[in-house]
C-alpha cells in the first residue's frame, strides 16, 4: 500500500515536471514567433501571420483559464470529502433511457444501470418503434419491488426528443436521469450525480463519458479527445456553473426545471445542447460531476466518424440559431451570451481558422520556401494537446500511452475532424436535407 | 538542411496529404450515406404503380 503511494507519488511529481518543462517549451517556441513576425518583410505574409499569431495567443490563453478553472474546481472538490453513505437517497430518480434498434447493446446497457447503488429508482426503457428486437430484450427484464422497478414503453417512432418526453411523462421520480442505449455506467453514477440537486438553482449535472472501446487508432483518438474535453473544458465550465452541454450518455435534470423549459424540442439535431441551452437561459446552474462515468461505443472508422461528427455540427448550429438572441444579451443574461459566443468560436470560428491558417501557410510555403511558419503551428498546438492530456492522465488515472496519440491528434486527426464540420456548416447554411444518421453498433461496450 | 527545416517540411508535407485526404473521406461519407439512403427506401405500391405504366404488378412474400 506504502509502495502504491510513493510510485503514484513518484508519477504525480513526474508528470508536473514535465508539464512544466513543456509550458516553458511552449513559451520558447511562441518568442519565437513573435520574433520572426518582425522580421516578416512582404505585408500580405505579415498581415496572415499576425491574424495567425493573434488567434495563437487567443487559443493559448483560452488553454491556460480552462486549466485554471479546471485545477480550481477539483481543489474546491477534493476539500470537500464525500462520503457516499452520507448522501439523501430521499428524491426519487427516474433513468430515461430512448431506445430505436439498439438491440446489440440494450442488456449491456440495462444489466448497468440494474447495479447502480442508488436504491430509490426507477428505470424506464422507451422503445422508439424499433424495428428489432430491442423491446423484446428490454422486456424481459421488467420488474416492480416497491423501491425499484424496471418498465419498458413503446411508441411509435418519433426521434429521440419525443422518446426522451414520453419517458418523463410517464416518470415517478423528481429527478430525471437520460442515459443513452450505447451507454454503461458507473455503479455509482446516479448517486454522486444527485447531490447537485440539494442547490435548489441546480437544474442539471453532466457525467463523464468515456470510451469503451479503445481498439483503433481512431478510438483511441476519440478517447483522448473525450478525455481532454471533460477534464478540461467540462471541468473548467463546471467552476462557473455553466457547462454547454449535457451530454446524451450521461445527464441528470430536475423534472421541474424540464417542465419549466417545456421539456424536449424536436426541431433541432442536438436535443441535449438545445435542452441545456433552454435551461441556461433560464437562469438555471449547470454542473458536472467527473466521477460519474459512462462508457459508450465510439465509431471505429473514419466515415462514422465523420457521420457523427456531421449530426453533431449541424444540431449545434440548428441549437445556436434556435438561441441566437442569447447572443446579445450580454445586461440581461450575460452568462447565457457567454455559453453561445464559446459555443459559436467553438463550432465555426475555430474550424475555419484552424484550416484557413494550414492553407495560408501551405501557399505561402510553396510560394516562397518560408516553412517554419508551419512547425510553429503544429508544435505549439501539439505541447498544448500534450500538457493537457498529461494533467487529464493525471486526474482521471488513464493509461499514460494515450498521451503519445496527442502528436496523431494534432496532425492529422483534429484537421479530418475540422473539415467535416466545415461542410457540414456550409450544407446547414445552405439548408441541406438531413436525417438522424443513426451509427451502427456493434457491441463493443 | 537543420532540424527545423527537415520537421517543418515534413509537417507540410502530412498537413497537405490530410487536407486532401479530409475531403476524399468527407465526399465518401455522403455518397455512401445517400447511396445508403437509395438502397433503405421502402418501396410503395402506387410509386411502383406509375412507373411502370399502370399496370398491375405483384409483389413477392418474404
Amino acid at each position: 500500500m506504502r509502495a502504491f503511494g510513493k510510485e503514484k507519488m513518484v508519477r504525480t511529481l513526474s508528470i508536473i515536471a514535465v508539464s512544466l518543462f513543456l509550458i516553458t517549451l511552449l513559451g520558447y517556441i511562441l518568442y519565437n514567433f513573435y520574433m520572426d513576425f518582425f522580421d516578416i518583410e512582404n505585408v500580405f505574409v505579415k498581415a496572415g501571420s499576425g491574424l495567425i499569431l493573434f488567434f495563437t495567443t487567443i487559443i493559448i490563453l483560452r488553454y491556460m483559464f480552462l486549466l485554471f478553472f479546471s485545477i480550481l474546481k477539483l481543489i474546491f472538490k477534493s476539500s470537500r470529502n464525500i462520503d457516499l453513505k452520507k448522501i439523501s437517497t430521499n428524491r426519487k430518480i427516474t433513468i430515461i433511457v430512448p431506445a430505436y434498434n439498439e438491440e446489440v447493446v440494450i442488456e449491456t446497457s440495462i444489466k448497468s444501470l440494474l447495479e447502480q447503488t442508488y436504491p430509490n429508482l426507477e428505470i424506464l426503457i422507451v422503445d422508439d418503434g424499433s424495428n428489432d428486437q430491442t423491446y423484446i430484450k428490454a422486456k424481459k427484464y421488467e420488474f416492480d419491488n416497491g423501491n425499484r422497478s424496471l418498465k419498458v414503453l413503446t411508441k411509435p417512432n418519433a426521434g429521440k426528443a419525443k422518446a426522451i418526453n414520453h419517458g418523463i411523462l410517464n416518470s415517478n421520480g423528481s429527478l430525471i436521469m437520460v442515459v443513452d442505449a450505447d451507454s454503461k455506467l458507473d455503479k455509482n453514477a446516479a448517486l454522486l450525480m444527485s447531490r447537485y440537486f440539494d442547490d435548489e438553482e441546480t437544474a442539471a449535472v453532466a457525467g463523464s463519458v468515456y470510451v469503451s472501446n479503445q481498439n483503433n487508432i481512431w478510438t483511441k483518438l476519440q478517447a483522448l479527445e473525450y478525455i481532454e474535453g471533460l477534464n478540461m473544458v467540462r471541468n473548467g465550465q463546471a467552476f462557473l456553473k455553466l457547462v454547454n452541454i449535457i451530454p446524451g450518455p450521461i445527464g441528470m435534470f430536475r423534472k421541474k426545471s424540464l417542465y419549466d423549459v417545456g421539456l424536449y424540442d424536436s426541431d433541432t439535431f442536438a436535443e441535449d445542447c438545445d435542452v441545456t441551452l433552454k435551461l441556461i437561459a433560464k437562469g438555471y446552474k449547470i454542473d458536472f460531476e467527473p466521477e460519474a462515468v459512462a462508457y459508450t461505443e465510439a465509431p471505429e472508422n473514419l466515415l462514422d466518424l465523420i457521420k457523427q461528427r456531421y449530426r453533431w455540427t449541424r444540431g449545434i448550429l440548428q441549437a445556436i440559431k434556435k438561441h441566437k438572441s442569447l447572443l446579445w444579451h450580454f445586461k440581461i443574461n450575460p452568462a447565457a451570451s457567454f455559453t453561445m459566443w464559446y459555443m459559436l468560436f467553438e463550432a465555426v470560428f475555430w474550424p475555419f481558422m484552424d484550416i484557413w491558417t494550414n492553407m495560408f501557410i501551405i501557399y505561402v510555403a510553396l510560394s516562397s520556401g518560408f516553412s517554419i511558419l508551419i512547425f510553429y503551428w503544429w508544435s505549439m498546438f501539439t505541447i498544448l494537446d500534450i500538457t493537457g492530456a498529461l494533467y487529464c492522465v493525471l486526474v482521471t488515472g488513464e493509461r499514460i500511452s494515450l498521451i503519445f496519440y496527442a502528436i496523431y491528434y494534432r496532425l492529422f486527426f483534429i484537421q479530418i475532424i475540422n473539415i467535416a464540420k466545415i461542410l457540414s456548416t456550409f450544407e446547414e447554411w445552405f439548408g441541406v436535407e438531413m436525417s438522424w444518421g443513426k451509427l451502427e453498433r456493434k457491441g463493443n461496450l | 538542411m537543420n532540424i527545423l527545416s527537415f520537421l517543418a517540411m515534413m509537417i507540410l508535407i502530412i498537413t497537405i496529404i490530410t487536407l486532401v485526404f479530409g475531403l476524399i473521406a468527407y465526399f465518401l461519407y455522403k455518397s455512401r450515406e445517400s447511396h445508403k439512403k437509395k438502397y433503405d427506401k421502402k418501396l410503395h405500391y402506387e410509386e411502383v404503380l406509375n412507373e411502370t405504366g399502370d399496370k398491375y404488378i405483384f409483389f413477392e412474400e418474404e
